[in-house]
């Protein structure tokens, strides 16, 4: 398990049999037992997290999930109602914003519109009581870390969306912080610019090595930006893990739905390993500790369908016919159906495929759904939902 | 399976600590506010809530101090003569109300829904009246339709003097009130619901009341919330021009200057203090509802020409801001002639304070001197006072009560203020009793009077700047008061000075509160307008009234000038 989230060894430099293996990294941040109550409403509740240093954590989840109530938390500006959270092996539960050890960056920015580029960035180190040529000397390092030493002079609302968002960061890390907290950093920002400032925050924090959380809602900046992902629903936890785990692996059912596409299948239990699912019958690879019987849902990305080299005796080979083929840019999205059954699949075909396998709407193609790909999950209980 | 969550859990705190609920523990920056916050409510509870309770308290009293329960209220209701004041108040009040907002509407939807000619300068015109004592208004009727009236004819032998009088000019003095808000209500309709409309073909009538009419009802009911509030609790005009017709508000003075019979003005004051207050709690609730009007993403209206509105509107408009022209001009006009209307020669004679009553022109000094130190100590207090209501991190309640006192004031009318402020300051056991008969009482009694709409326009400001700037602030380690000084108020600094010209205008022109309050010391220009109209000085009146408007309008313009110039210079950072 550890593994999972240290990173990995390569195998050539596996240590020799008589060093002792390395100790546990020490998490930089540690939340345990957290609970936020709005009133009657439970906006957070009973959530554990732990960030190690250097790491790049994103909290991801939809709209109303929790995800600003924990950052929020975190910083001290909402505190919880329960629930500790320590920081550098210092409990800061308690704490007024103050008095933590972190640097923010909003969505709004909340630059001082009245202050040059210069004074916004060396705000806070004003009152820190440094010599002047320091803190100039200091902003400049700042700005030229960020690619704005040209504009100091300039005030917030003359710069572009893109470049305001760089000073807001630069601010925040004027203090040189053990954290850096970023809530929903580029949604105001345009597609375009937004795609190239993930990869330039990213940078950053790897150079700074310094430790950060970022709240999103768009998968893609999570799963481009993250070391790990924390995705959050209705106030707890669903899963933790790096970008292609959350992917490949979803933990629950509502990962699998949140975290890119997926088809969605009904069905019920045979044996351990095989699954009934609108008249056709798949193989699993593993059982997952239910007994025959139970109502499961099984999960498959389109992108999973396999529908080359599909010879032979494979599991889960299937004869489907081609429905609509919707051309999305850089693949087809298709509808799928089942031959001699009531299944239905979507199926995200490359073009290469589509090209040389000739396939077309109205085609009858074998497909394989391979066995490791599938997901299942227990249907909660009739009264849960 | 779920990875990394249970990383660390084995060593996490027991469950029995970690349930314990967190008690945040407060900044230094917290502990300000929360004493700023405090500071306020102690403010507005001493300057506002005890003399109210004062008044309160007088009137269940006797002469001679004993509590006798409901005895004045009953002795007020029982005598025909004075009940029929409060008859006359909400009568005379409703139809000012229904004339004043009536006007005001069609004025306001030429300003804005129609492309008439010379919107700005109407505009601008229909504003003029908030610059004057209402005392002005009334002694212009007075030389028009007064008993040597230049249109005395046109009253076809009805007296100015009574009903007629006293709606006219309220209608005038309360116009400009009742413009600003419907302004702001067409303004805001949605050009989305008109098309939708127009594409329906429903026919312009239609559209008016389907559309218009119920887009603008928030602003309409609001409009007359304000008008009503204004008129029965004014003093000004029904004192000059009311004749023997009396109301509630010349009640308590005649109650309290006239016969010093305190008890029986406290209960007058009471029974004003109902109206007010039942109005200013529909239009509270009206105003909540506007305000989710309000955040809809609408698509602003912009009036096409059309010839025969835009002329009916242009003929309306100028017949309003011509009797508005003609009410000012007359004031002026008779001030400067030597005996309106017999030798109109123009003379300065009226001018010459100091040979009448009313304090001369250290009068007028006491106004300048009261009027500046309203807007300055008021907006610096206002303003801070809001912020710590609205910046305060948690503190619910305290705020909470911080905001309700803050509006209170808005409920209150001036003369229950100024009569409050006699029982509560001059009672010997008041250890603030020093504060009586000086100028310094005369300031918070302004500043508390005018308190709401200051503290709304305060608090609009600070809502509508990033609330993120504090929390950005304390992360950065630097103390709030910094934030505040360095970046909040140069931020807001057109808000602060809006409230400081409000406040100016309003301490120059204000009688109500003060003419209670005032000593030989601190005599004041506009009760100088008053007692000079009572003692048959009407033209030396009209002079005194023509400096006020003339010293708010100076202001004003300044302002504008400075906001344009100099201070745009200094803000360079709001343009791009
Ligand atoms: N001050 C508050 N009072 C009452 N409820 C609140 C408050 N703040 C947040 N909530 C509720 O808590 C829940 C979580 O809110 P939160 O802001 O953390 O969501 P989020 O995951 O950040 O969503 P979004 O993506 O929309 O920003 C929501 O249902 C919200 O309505
Ligand atoms: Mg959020």
């Amino acid at each position: 398990m550890l593994d999972k989230s240290a990173p990995l060894a390569p195998a050539q430099y596996a240590p020799a049999p008589h060093v002792p293996p390395p100790p546990p990294p020490v998490p930089y941040l540690e939340v345990r037992g957290l609970s936020k109550r709005f009133g009657p409403f439970v906006a957070l509740q009973d959530v554990d997290l732990d960030v190690y240093p250097g790491e790049f954590v994103s909290f991801l989840g939809p709209s109303g999930c929790g995800k600003t109530t924990l950052l929020r938390a975190i910083s001290g500006l909402d505190v919880q109602t329960t629930g500790s959270i320590r920081q550098a092996g210092r409990d800061i539960s308690d704490l007024p914003v103050s008095r933590r050890d972190f640097g923010i960056v909003f969505q709004s920015y909340a630059l001082f519109p009245n202050l040059t580029i210069a004074d916004n960035v060396g705000y806070g180190l004003v009152s820190t009581g440094r010599p002047r040529a320091e803190i100039a000397k200091r902003v400049e390092e700042l700005l030229t870390l960020v690619g704005l030493s040209e504009q100091a002079k300039k005030y917030p609302a003359q710069l572009s969306g893109g470049q305001q968002q760089r000073v807001a960061l630069a601010r925040a890390l004027a203090l040189s912080p053990g954290l850096l907290l970023l809530d929903e950093p580029l949604s105001a920002l345009d597609a375009r610019v937004r795609a190239r400032l993930r990869g330039e925050v990213r940078d950053l924090q790897r150079r700074l090595g310094i430790t950060t959380i970022m709240v999103t809602h768009d998968q893609e900046e999570a799963l481009t930006m993250s070391d790990r992902i924390v995705v959050m629903s209705r106030g707890r936890i669903e899963q933790v893990g790096t970008p292609d785990e959350i992917y490949a692996r979803p933990a629950t059912a509502f990962v699998a739905d949140f975290v890119g596409k997926m088809n969605f299948l009904k069905g019920r239990l045979v044996t351990a390993d095989h699954v009934e699912v609108a008249g056709a019958t798949l193989t699993l690879a593993e059982g997952i500790g239910v007994g025959a019987g139970a109502a499961v849902t099984v999960c498959l990305r389109p992108e999973d369908i396999v529908v080359r080299a599909v010879e032979g005796d494979r599991p889960n080979r299937l004869a489907m016919q081609v429905g609509v083929m919707e051309f999305i840019g850089n693949h087809f999205s298709t509808t799928l159906h089942a031959v001699g059954t009531s299944l239905n699949l979507s199926a995200d075909l490359s073009i290469n495929d589509v090209r040389d396998l000739g396939i077309c709407p109205g085609a009858t193609i074998t497909v394989v759904l391979p066995p490791e790909r599938l997901r299942v999950f227990p249907d909660p209980p009739a009264t849960g939902h | 399976m779920s990875t990394g969550t249970t990383f660390a859990a084995a060593g996490a705190a027991p469950a029995a600590s970690s349930a314990r609920a967190i008690r945040p523990r407060l900044s230094r920056d917290d502990v300000t506010l929360r004493l700023l916050v405090l500071a306020i409510v102690v403010a507005l509870v001493v300057f506002v809530v005890l003399p109210l309770s004062a008044l309160l308290g007088k009137a269940l009293e006797d002469h001679d101090g004993a509590f006798v329960g409901l005895a004045n209220f009953a002795a007020y209701f029982g005598d025909p003569a004075l009940a029929g004041n409060l008859f006359n108040s909400l009568w005379i009040s409703a139809l000012s109300t229904v004339i004043c907002v009536t006007l005001a509407f069609v004025f306001a939807y030429g300003l804005t829904r129609t492309c008439m000619p010379g919107r700005g300068v109407f505009k601008a015109v229909a504003q003029i009246p908030i610059l004057a004592p209402s005392l002005l208004p009334a002694i212009s009727l007075v030389y028009l339709f007064g008993n040597q009236g230049l249109l005395k004819g046109w009253l076809m032998g009805a007296s100015i003097y009574g009903p007629i009088g006293i709606v006219i000019g309220e209608v005038f003095w309360t116009f400009p009130h009742a413009l600003i808000i419907l302004t702001t209500a067409l303004a805001i309709s949605d050009a989305r619901l008109y098309e939708a409309a127009e594409a329906l073909r429903a026919s312009q009538r239609r559209i008016f009341f389907t559309v218009t009419l119920p887009g603008a009802r928030y602003g309409l009911i609001s409009a007359i919330f304000v008008v009503f509030t204004l008129v029965i609790t004014d003093f000004g005009v029904p004192k000059v021009i009311g004749g023997q017709f009396d109301v509630l508000a010349t009640d308590i003075y005649k109650q309290v200057v006239g016969q010093q019979n305190f008890q029986m003005g406290a209960v007058v004051g009471v029974v004003l203090l109902l109206p007010a207050v039942l109005a200013f709690v529909g239009d509270r609730i009206v105003q909540r509802r506007q305000a989710a009007l309000l955040s809809a993403r609408a698509v602003p209206l912009i009036p096409k020409p059309n010839r025969a509105v835009d002329l009916t509107f242009f003929a309306i408009c100028s017949v309003i801001a011509l009797a508005v022209l003609v009410i000012l001009a007359v004031a002026v006009f008779a001030s400067l002639a030597t005996f309106w209307p017999y030798n109109l020669t123009p003379s300065l004679k009226n001018y010459d304070f100091d040979n009448m009553d009313g304090g001369g022109w250290a009068s007028y000094g006491n106004s300048l001197t009261l009027a500046a130190l309203t807007a300055v100590f008021g907006a610096a207090i206002i303003f801070t006072g809001a912020y710590a209501i609205e910046k305060t991190p948690r503190f619910g309640a305290g705020r909470a009560v911080g905001q309700l006192l803050a509006l209170l004031p808005l409920a209150v009318p001036g003369l229950v203020l100024g009569l409050g402020y006699i029982f509560f300051f001059n009672d010997p056991a008041n250890p603030l009793g020093f504060l009586y008969g000086g100028m310094a009482i005369l300031v918070i009694c302004t500043i508390s009077h005018f308190y709401s709409v200051a503290h709304l326009t305060a608090t609009t400001a600070l809502k509508q700047i990033d609330p993120e700037f504090e929390t950005v602030s304390a992360s950065l380690k630097v103390p709030v008061w910094r934030t505040f000084a360095v970046v909040t108020v140069p931020v807001c600094l057109p808000a602060i000075l809006d409230i400081a010209i409000y406040l100016f205008v309003n301490a120059m022109t204000t009688v109500s509160a003060l003419v209670f309050l005032y000593s030989p010391d601190t005599t004041l220009a506009a009760i100088a307008v008053l007692n000079m109209d009572d003692a048959g000085d009407i033209a030396p009146a009209a002079a005194m009234a023509t400096m006020i408007l003339l010293t708010s309008a100076a202001v004003r313009i300044a302002y504008t000038v400075l906001t344009r110039g100099l201070l745009g210079r200094a803000q360079a950072w709001r343009r791009r």
